[in-house]
């Protein structure tokens, strides 16, 4: 697939799979856009990987310092669509 | 990477190696790294002192090619004691008398009457009964949380807590939970998140980036009412708070409630190690499984000599630790007086933050040390991206007019351009 041709959903899917593989407790299914990993038991090395994960599998890299003022899911996956 | 993009990367950037060969760095890193400006801001590393860290110290200055003096706003020989001239002569004693190293581990053939002496008199010092040495700072915080904790367990850190906090836990296997800086609600909420495990809390005594204290009662007190364990790095306070100098837990009245108490010896006691503090049963079972202390070479035993000199000389008066506290006040006074954010410092740690803008902050670093002020710039990942800034360590040893000359000229390299006078 092209990079372009993701959309926010899919990206959202893909952060939410890779929290689901990172925490093992929790349904990736079942993961609200509007939170954030930390509501779900995530720590900052868990974030770091969720983040490195999902941005490999979009081919993607997208500087750190951008992500700090992210607040949940769906601001990530939106800052990821900007540099798509 | 988009060439325009170079700047908003940063160290935080480039852990994952992409490429198909374990010794090729990821091409991206090579190609950020390879960036001019990105060259300058990494020739502020490793810039090599020629001379002791005392006051006014040379060092070849990597960015512009040249041997300086400068006024050392930068190392954290906080008391002066590296350099201090019984400090010198003990370890110049016992190097006539023991040699250079150890010549191997704690446990077998490295551990001296020189290492027995210093823990005995560390554990005194810190009114407890037990007390073991590290090769240095990092494998001191490293060995003891992967000896304590284990796969299970849940380690509660504040968010602002050192590097070698999170690789111990890591290696202990245990999970990692961070709370909000000095937020004792948020770490209350943690506690009880993970309430069915074996936890401990991990808080800083002074916080290295940005020179506040933890707020010692009340986070406590939600230890004490969860029945945790508080461990407390003292690497940047022992030697200079309380009234014995025990560190940030003396200072709050605190310091018999503390589980375990660890120091550095490279900072205040102007050496090398660390050092933890705790009840003698379990410092017995940490040296059995805290791995930096089984697999590395003891400390040397000169250095050790020369550190039971520094606990000496700064504990059998003030007049060392009165000196700093007069200089952080003259020095915090003056930088105040140029409006400067420095934000909640309270120690001998006094940040100036820039603000998000690397280019200020690398510009503002070579004038400052084109001037003659050693004064590290500090960027994102050590930092918030918001919150660049510069870090003044204050010595026991500068003068008032090394304090005046420097403000002077962080007014004309930093205030000014900023509008902030």
């Amino acid at each position: 697939m092209a990079d372009n041709e993701w959309n926010k959903e899919q990206i959202i899917e893909i952060i939410s799979r890779n929290l689901e593989q990172n925490l093992h407790d929790i349904d990736g299914k079942a993961v609200s856009p509007t939170s954030s990993m930390r509501d779900y038991g995530a720590n900052s090395l868990d974030i770091i990987e969720v983040v490195s994960a999902s941005m490999r599998e979009l081919e993607i890299r997208v500087p750190r310092s951008e992500l700090t003022q992210v607040e949940n899911i769906e601001e990530l996956a939106d800052k990821f669509l900007e540099y798509l | 990477m988009k060439p325009e993009d170079i700047l908003k990367f940063s160290l935080a950037d480039f852990s994952y190696n992409d490429s198909s060969h374990v010794l090729k760095p990821p091409e991206d890193f090579n190609l950020w790294a390879d960036d001019p400006r990105i060259g300058l801001a990494m020739s502020f590393f490793e810039q090599p002192l020629n001379g002791a860290p005392t006051a006014r110290t040379r060092l070849y200055h990597r960015p512009t090619g040249q041997r300086r003096q400068m006024i050392n706003l930068t190392s954290y020989n906080y008391l002066g004691l590296s350099t201090h001239p019984e400090v010198v002569e003990a370890a110049k004693e016992a190097l006539e008398t023991y040699g250079v190293g150890a010549s191997g581990a704690a446990m077998l053939s490295g551990t001296f009457d020189q290492h027995e002496a210093f823990a005995r008199e560390l554990a005194q010092f810190k009114g407890r009964d037990g007390c073991m040495l590290f090769p240095s700072g990092y494998t001191g915080n490293l060995g003891a949380i992967q000896a304590l904790m284990q796969r299970g367990d849940v380690l509660v850190i504040d968010e602002k807590c050192h590097r070698s906090v999170v690789d111990g836990v890591q290696l202990s296997g245990a999970r990692l939970a961070t709370f909000r800086h000095n937020d004792a609600q948020s770490l209350d909420e943690m506690l009880s998140r993970h309430q069915d495990a074996r936890r401990m809390v991990v808080v800083e005594g002074v916080y290295s980036m940005d020179g506040d204290l933890a707020d010692l009662p009340a986070i406590l007190e939600v230890c004490e009412a969860h029945d945790v364990a508080l461990y407390v790095d003292e690497a940047h306070s022992t030697l200079l708070f309380g009234e014995n100098g025990k560190g940030v837990a003396e200072h709050f009245g605190l310091d018999g409630k503390v589980g375990v108490d660890f120091g550095t010896l490279s900072k205040s006691f102007g050496g090398i190690g660390g050092f933890i503090c705790a009840d003698e049963g379990i410092i017995r079972y940490m040296k059995c499984y805290a791995s930096p202390f089984q697999f590395s070479c003891a400390l040397p035993p000169p250095i050790v000599a020369a550190m039971r000199k520094s606990l000496e000389v700064a504990t059998r008066d003030s007049s060392l630790r009165d000196a700093l506290w007069k200089n952080v006040e003259h020095f915090r006074s003056n930088l105040q007086a140029l409006n400067l954010d420095l934000g909640q410092s309270d120690s001998q740690v006094i940040p100036i933050i820039i603000g998000s803008s690397v280019e200020k902050l690398i510009q503002f670093a070579m004038e400052a040390q084109q001037r003659g002020l050693y004064l590290q710039p500090v960027d994102f990942p050590a930092v918030e991206a918001d919150a660049r800034r510069f870090r003044i360590s204050v010595s026991a040893q500068l003068t008032e007019d090394d304090i005046d000359e420097a403000c002077n000229i962080i007014e004309d390299v930093i205030a000014k351009p900023m509008g902030l006078v």
